[in-house]
């Protein structure tokens, strides 16, 4: 059906770091509210990752590194990568000694097939080897990354993170070049564990123990929901998520759905306007109070904060018939 | 049967499941054709990918069912007039009914024939199915995709115009539902997890060998892909290597969106896009609702097809 491709080799150590500062990347900049890595640059994998949540349990967690995962305090997500359009983006993927396989799969970036990640149309990266992931930048906007071995596993145990293109010059005050300003940028990148998958053994096993997906990951049903990697009134206190800026500022929410379940996202009864999605702009905006958002689609949506006062967003993760709410994930939006 | 005696009878009018592939002869509805089907509604045993067998229900047409589908595709003109009769060998009442057609339409009990009758005056994506037994029978996997074809390469009259297109259906089964309507015991539909899941009734890596399943195609050109939600849950269809401009749902023209790489099919709906061939190259299209990768929770099987641009 199609032909296999040679797997290009590169022994470990070999592939180009730098981009960004070290462990945790470059510290918040412009409107951000969290730590970025910028192309060219590399990611390591580990499996031997773990999150506390907020009712105390330890989860044990898969990711990608760059001397840290996302904003680098947590291991999931993983580090945020940013580069501007038009540009190549190189991300060179060093994949640990000993470890199973990993790939890296640019979510929506339309890049070509040797670069897709996608190990039956390609090739997996095994352990100890790397591989320097090369496409052009498209469109500005937000983007996602996972890896796609045994996807179902890899991803739900960690292993993504969300690539920002800037526009042509690099701005961080506006979304495309010509497009809304803003003042300040948050990320939400949303997701589910289903702590059955995370358990097995110490060391971070996964999949109920086995490392592999099978009957252990028949049905998932979560009992954790996230917003950057964090959840329950963890996310009131978090600064990568809780929403606060001065009364009439822009505020520009990068919604990524990296998780399995459909998700409503509310700003408290806010009216907000979506203004783009996948990486591309909508023909016209759209105010809403509420918005849907499916597994794997971005939205792009831009606030006006209020006058004054402190409200509750929401993002109610339901099953995937949409009947029912599973959980919620909330955080504060206050005026400053 | 070849590829080609599908494309020849859908010519001429005939139904089995050959909407896809080749740059068909531009259908030129000279005149209105009456077509007449007959289907079975009928329970049988499905060989999953895994090997395991479930029993499920299905409306299978004499002449035998279009390739790896479950339920046979009806491929129709516009300004047809459609006779199905259906023969119900199934062991309960059920009725066949066109959402965005037939309205509620009467049942036929089991061991009798109805024949269901409706003019295919407006072109697009719809699906058929059973509506007696309320979402069991999607899940059983009563239903099955139909296409009204618009004259030339249009998805309808001054629509959307493609260089080929290719239909996907899309459903998924929870082996204890099967379980239980096989036991003849009771089963709520608010119980429903499914763990197969199907693309034109084949799981991957089988869709990747299905002619009308692989997404063929040349960089250059425009595909129209009609994705038909037959089953019973949301299906996040996303694409790699390509962005795709949703041209419609249930045939109303889409106007909100701008390109996507990841096209929401909302339950009972169908979604038309046209996608610009950018690049070359092979790419997977699949749910990002990954556990719909999988067979019985091992990835990599269930919703995912294969595109392939010279």
């Amino acid at each position: 059906m199609f032909k296999a491709l040679q797997r290009p080799i590169t022994m470990m150590g070999m592939g180009r770091r730098g981009g960004g500062g070290g462990g945790g990347g470059t510290p918040p900049s412009g409107g951000r509210t969290f730590s970025y890595i910028t192309s060219p640059t590399s990611l390591s994998t580990s499996m031997n990752g773990s999150e506390t949540m907020a009712n105390g349990s330890s989860i044990s967690t898969w990711y990608f590194s760059n001397g840290g995962g996302f904003n680098g305090d947590r291991t999931v997500p993983s580090p945020v990568i940013e580069a501007n359009e038009g540009t190549t983006v190189q991300v060179t993927l060093n994949v640990s000694m000993m470890s199973i396989p990993h790939t890296i799969h640019f979510h929506g970036l339309d890049v070509d097939q040797l670069n897709d990640g996608v190990g039956a149309t390609s090739f997996e990266v095994n352990g100890g080897q790397s591989y320097t992931y090369t496409f052009l930048a498209p469109h500005a906007g937000t983007y996602h990354y996972h890896c796609h071995v045994d996807t179902v596993l890899h991803y739900e145990m960690g292993m993504y993170g969300a690539v920002i293109i800037r526009p042509p010059n690099g701005s961080t005050t506006e979304v495309w070049s010509g497009g809304p300003a803003f003042d300040k940028e948050y990320l939400w990148q949303l997701h589910t564990f289903d702590s059955s998958w995370h358990t097995g053994g110490g060391g971070g096993m996964g999949g109920g123990g086995g490392n592999t997906s099978g009957t252990n990951t028949t049905r998932h049903r979560p009992d954790y929901f996230m917003i950057n990697g964090r959840d329950g009134n963890n996310l009131n206190s978090d600064s990568t998520v809780a929403i606060s800026a001065a009364a009439g500022q822009k505020v520009l929410v990068r919604g990524v759905h990296s998780g399995y379940q459909p998700a409503m996202v509310k700003m408290g009864g806010l009216v907000f306007d979506v203004i783009a999605s996948d990486g591309r702009p909508l023909p016209a905006a759209i105010s809403a109070t509420e918005w849907l958002m499916a597994p794997g689609e971005r939205y792009d949506i831009l606030l006006t904060m209020p006058a004054s006062g402190q409200r509750i967003a929401t993002v109610d993760y339901y099953d995937i018939r949409r009947g029912s709410v599973l959980g919620t994930a909330s955080t504060t939006i206050t005026v400053v | 049967m070849q590829r080609r005696e599908f494309l020849k009878s859908s010519l001429m009018g005939s139904t089995t499941f050959a909407v896809s592939g080749l740059t068909a002869m531009t259908p030129t509805i000279a005149q209105a054709a009456t077509v007449d089907v007959n289907m079975t509604a009928e329970g049988t045993f499905k060989t999953l990918i895994n090997g395991a067998s479930v029993f499920v229900w299905q409306f299978k047409q004499s002449g035998g069912s279009g390739p790896g589908t479950l339920t046979s595709g009806l491929v129709v003109n516009e300004g047809d007039t459609i006779n199905v009769t259906v023969t119900n060998n199934l062991d309960r009442a059920i009725n066949f009914v066109v959402p965005g057609i037939t309205g509620t339409t009467p049942s036929v009990s089991p061991g009798n024939s109805r024949t269901y009758s409706f003019t295919a005056s407006s072109a697009g994506s719809y699906f058929y199915t059973d509506t007696v037994n309320g979402e069991i029978g999607k899940a059983m996997g009563l239903a099955g995709p139909l296409v009204i074809n618009a004259s030339g390469n249009r998805l309808y009259s001054g629509g959307p115009a493609f260089d080929r297109q290719y239909t996907l259906a899309l459903n998924e089964l929870d082996d204890r539902l099967n379980s239980a309507i096989y036991n003849g015991q009771s089963y709520s539909m608010a119980n429903y997890e499914p763990n197969y899941f199907f693309v034109n009734g084949m799981s991957y890596p089988d869709t990747s060998n299905d002619a009308d399943t692989v997404i063929a195609m040349n960089t250059g050109e425009d595909v129209a892909i009609r994705f038909i939600n037959t089953g019973c849950i949301t299906n996040p269809q996303h694409f790699h290597g390509y962005h795709v401009n949703i041209a419609s749902r249930n045939r109303t023209p889409e106007t909100a969106m701008g390109e996507k790489d990841t096209v929401l099919v909302n339950l009972d709906e169908c979604v038309d896009v046209i996608l610009p061939v950018a690049q070359s190259g092979v790419y997977p299209l699949h749910t990002h609702y990954v556990p719909g990768v999988t067979a019985n929770g091992t990835y990599a099987n269930g919703s995912l097809i294969i595109m392939s641009a010279a």
